[in-house]
């Protein structure tokens, strides 16, 4: 038997963004918007879903006057991604066995 | 990326998940200037050195090397700030883990600089055995194989001071970062510079 997956990392795009936070930590929003090859609007919207759960925190800074957003995981953030993939892990070994 | 709202089932999510870490490390890249700098630096200060004790017999010839140092460290940080400074997203977990083998190269060398200028031996053996182990873990983490040959380089380049006295040492260690540390270094940048083409 395996914990259930949280159903916020069950979407392509969050769960993309999340991975993509895991390796880099911290991001600004044109590079997740190549990375994860999301449009705009949609980015900015599973970027707020997650800001709202308390697993990205959100900085809306300057870079040589051009405005600059910055994505960061947050330490639930993390713990979510892990537990996310703990689960996974979990579920893939039971079918292994079974 | 579409169909963002689709509910994933555990295949594709590990798909997901394999896919955008991919991605993600294959985007980490450095653009050499360190490897240039020490690079350029080492060289010149072997020169330097071999040339004031050899040649004019200059008794403070190690000056070369402070010399070295107090060029080069506030170069390196001043241009780490401004890269930061210019662009915040560029820190990533591989540069921090990569920034960390450099701190305790740094450490080690300062202690081995130390122990062997007490003991009255030459420091050249050490210093490319342990800049050989920071090259090989940086060009893991980097997974670019010119480093990997360039920490082999250094090692060699020890096992060879053995056979050799001091003054020849700056000489094999002048040599060995040319071939290990500035070959892979402008590789490094004709790659980085391509890329951003």
């Amino acid at each position: 038997m395996f914990n259930e997956l949280d159903p916020l990392l069950l979407s392509q795009l969050r769960l993309a963004i999340m991975s993509h936070l895991m390796v880099v930590r911290q991001t600004d929003f044109n590079t997740l918007k190549t990375q994860t090859g999301a449009t705009a609007g949609n980015l900015s919207a599973q970027i707020s879903k997650l800001q709202e759960a308390g697993y990205i925190e959100v900085e809306k800074t300057f870079n040589n006057n051009y405005p600059l957003t910055l994505c960061k995981l947050t330490a639930a953030g993390i713990e979510a991604f892990e537990a996310f993939y703990a689960n996974l892990k979990s579920y893939f070994d039971a079918e292994d066995k079974g | 990326m579409e169909n963002d709202e689709k509910i994933l089932n555990p295949q594709e999510s590990l798909r997901v998940i394999r896919e955008t870490i991919d991605l993600a490390k294959n985007s980490i890249r450095e653009n050499g200037f360190h490897f240039l700098l020490w690079g350029w630096l080492v060289v010149l200060a072997c020169i330097a050195d071999y040339y004031l004790d050899v040649v004019v017999q200059y008794p403070n010839h190690f000056l070369a090397w402070i010399a070295m140092a107090v060029i080069g460290l506030p170069t390196a940080l001043i241009y780490e700030w401004r890269r930061e400074k210019k662009d915040p997203s560029t820190f990533n977990t591989i540069r921090g883990w990569y920034g960390r083998v450099w701190l305790a190269f740094g450490i080690s060398l300062f202690l081995v600089l130390v122990l062997t200028v007490r003991a009255q031996v030459s420091p050249v053996p050490y210093i490319l055995v342990l800049v050989g182990f920071a090259t090989f873990i940086s060009g893991s983490l980097l997974r670019f194989a010119p480093l990997i040959f360039g920490a082999v380089v250094m090692w060699v380049a020890a096992i060879i001071c053995m056979m050799l006295g001091y003054q020849e040492h700056l000489l094999v260690q002048a040599l060995a970062t040319v071939a290990g540390y500035l070959v892979p270094g402008y590789i490094m940048s004709a790659k980085a510079r391509n890329k951003h083409v």
